[in-house]
């Protein structure tokens, strides 16, 4: 994760985290009353941002994504959920940029997000889906721990709410942004010393692995352990019951959620140390 | 506009040290995710709302209450469907009705103790007080100035939307799908006119020597005195007392006794 700490020396890249949200936050709060789990989530129209503000401004739009979840939780949510919310939130802007390149998603030798491929939109649809996966996992995780709200029932809501918006509202604004971000000399890797910029080796590969098999084993599994106990997903979740805060649960999704978090590091090596 | 729940008041509660603040509402937190016991929850949440009497915010509960509300019908609703019981009324059971309220009672009590801390403490002062626990200035910067943000690029859309009206666009027809699919395309000159400043942004924040020394002075100075030690301290007293009482068999048993219809565990 050295890009993730590296990243704060630089006052352009600062600015990019205060800028991102702002925005992010300012589109949140406006749809603070359009709730679907009172207190835990509402329609985020706000969600298109984080994986096009992961892609552009890499890092800066990881911290942005999970900084402007945290103001929009001074609206009237802040909770213990919002922690959960700040790493979730935090997952949903740095998995995209991370799996853009590490996953083998994209020629090697053109991978800026540009989109003007139908491979570039697939391997967009493909980041922002594990994205919003990656934001729900640790949140569902967290409040299941916690024995608030059942992880089938919050975990699908989260994913689906996330994912709709990121990809539909999405692409058309990357594909706007992006000449503009790019004439302006913000990409992050652009903006970033080289040798903070982690690059796509052998052990940026494995962890980019890693990581999309953590999101899936932790969210899927997940589900298949909750609906084990008697939950459902979506908001049949609620309806049905079943057993919150299970061992089974917590013990799938925390593997999920520590793999999660775990292979970011991994996959976080700069150049010398990634092809070492 | 007034986006904020800050109120600008001289009372005891808002001259704590951003620090203590912040503790106190995390012990809150702590409170609420300890106990599934409708009385104890509730005497938690009673003693959360003294303190915001303390700092006579209370009057900001009206901003919130929509949410504070919601969450309440939401959690009676959903849980007295949900769980099952003996005491059923139609499709309802009396043991759901009450777990509903102890999960509306828990949710609310933090976010009201959210409310509280932001009630009572400046943006400045969160930040400060961030640095103050070690969170490295920049990020506490960055945190900062994303708040001051938020109204600027509401205005910003704000006049978008206007120009767009006045050339004749009609944002006020059709439900509530097509009033969000002709919303949407205005995000885009609110986002490239924010991102746009960057790096005027960043020349202006170097030029005044922002990056310059990792240790910055700063005109703002909190400093813990004794009446935060003190409300520190009753606020450990409470958890201790909370959690003696949660872990002694005897004594939550007794408790369980009295109020057999208010515990979860």
């Amino acid at each position: 994760m050295k890009d993730v700490f590296a990243m704060w020396k630089n006052t352009k890249m600062v600015v990019l985290v205060a800028l991102s949200a702002g925005l992010y936050a300012a589109l949140l709060i406006p749809f603070k009353g359009f709730v679907l789990i009172p207190g835990i989530t509402e329609i985020r129209p706000a969600s298109a941002l984080p994986v096009v503000m992961g892609l552009l401004f890499g890092p800066a739009g990881a911290w942005g994504s999970a900084i402007g979840n945290l103001i929009g939780d001074f609206f009237g949510s802040l909770g213990i959920g919002s922690l959960f919310g700040f790493v979730g939130n935090f997952m949903f802007a740095y998995v995209p940029y991370k799996l853009w390149t590490n996953l083998g998603l994209v020629s090697k030798n053109d991978n800026e997000p540009d989109l003007k491929s139908g491979r570039k939109i697939g391997a967009y649809v493909v980041v922002s889906i594990l994205g919003s996966a990656a934001c729900a996992l640790p949140i569902a995780f967290g409040l299941e721990l916690l024995g608030m709200v059942p992880f089938a029932a919050l975990g699908s809501i989260i994913t689906i709410n996330n994912s709709v918006p990121s990809v539909f509202l999405g692409i058309p604004i990357m594909l706007i942004l992006y000449p503009r971000i790019k004439k302006w000399d913000l990409l992050w890797t652009d903006i970033m010393d080289e040798e903070d910029i982690p690059v796509a080796g052998k052990l940026s590969k494995i962890g980019g692995s890693v990581m999309t098999v953590s999101i899936i084993v932790g969210l899927v599994g997940g589900f298949l352990a909750a609906i084990g106990v008697g939950q459902a997903l979506l908001y049949s979740g609620f309806g049905a019951g079943g057993d919150v805060g299970s061992a089974g649960v917590l013990a799938i999704a925390g593997i999920g959620t520590a793999g999660l978090i775990i292979s970011s590091f991994i996959q976080s090596m700069p150049k010398a140390e990634s092809e070492g | 506009m007034d986006m904020f729940l800050y109120m600008d008041l001289d009372t005891m509660v808002h001259r704590l040290d951003p620090r203590t603040k912040l503790l106190l509402m995390l012990l809150s937190f702590a409170l609420g995710v300890m106990y599934k016991n409708i009385v104890v929850l509730l005497a938690v949440l009673l003693i959360v709302l003294v303190y915001g009497e303390m700092g006579h915010i209370l009057s900001n509960l009206k901003r919130i209450r929509v949410v504070l509300i919601m969450i309440t019908l939401f959690s009676v609703v959903i849980w007295s469907i949900a769980e099952s019981g003996e005491t059923r009324f139609l499709i309802f059971s009396l043991e759901g009705v009450l777990y509903g309220v102890m999960i509306a009672v828990k949710t609310n009590l933090m976010i009201v103790a959210g409310m509280i801390f932001l009630s009572t403490t400046k943006i400045e002062e969160i930040a400060e007080g961030l640095v103050k626990l070690k969170v490295p200035y920049r990020g506490a910067f960055a945190f900062s100035t994303a708040i001051r943000l938020v109204p600027m690029i509401v205005a910003t859309s704000y006049t978008i939307i206007q120009a767009q009206k006045s050339r004749g666009l009609d944002l006020e027809s059709g439900n509530l799908f097509e009033k969000i699919k002709k919303y949407v395309p205005l995000m885009i000159p609110t986002l490239v006119s924010v991102i746009r400043g960057t790096n005027v942004f960043s020349m202006a924040l170097e030029s005044k020597g922002f990056g310059y020394s990792n240790t910055r002075s700063n005109f703002l100075k909190i400093k813990m005195s004794g009446i935060d030690y003190l409300m520190l301290i009753i606020g450990l007293v409470i958890v201790a007392a909370a959690s003696y009482l949660k872990f002694d068999p005897a004594a939550y048993n007794t408790l369980i006794t009295l109020f057999p219809w208010g515990d979860f565990a």
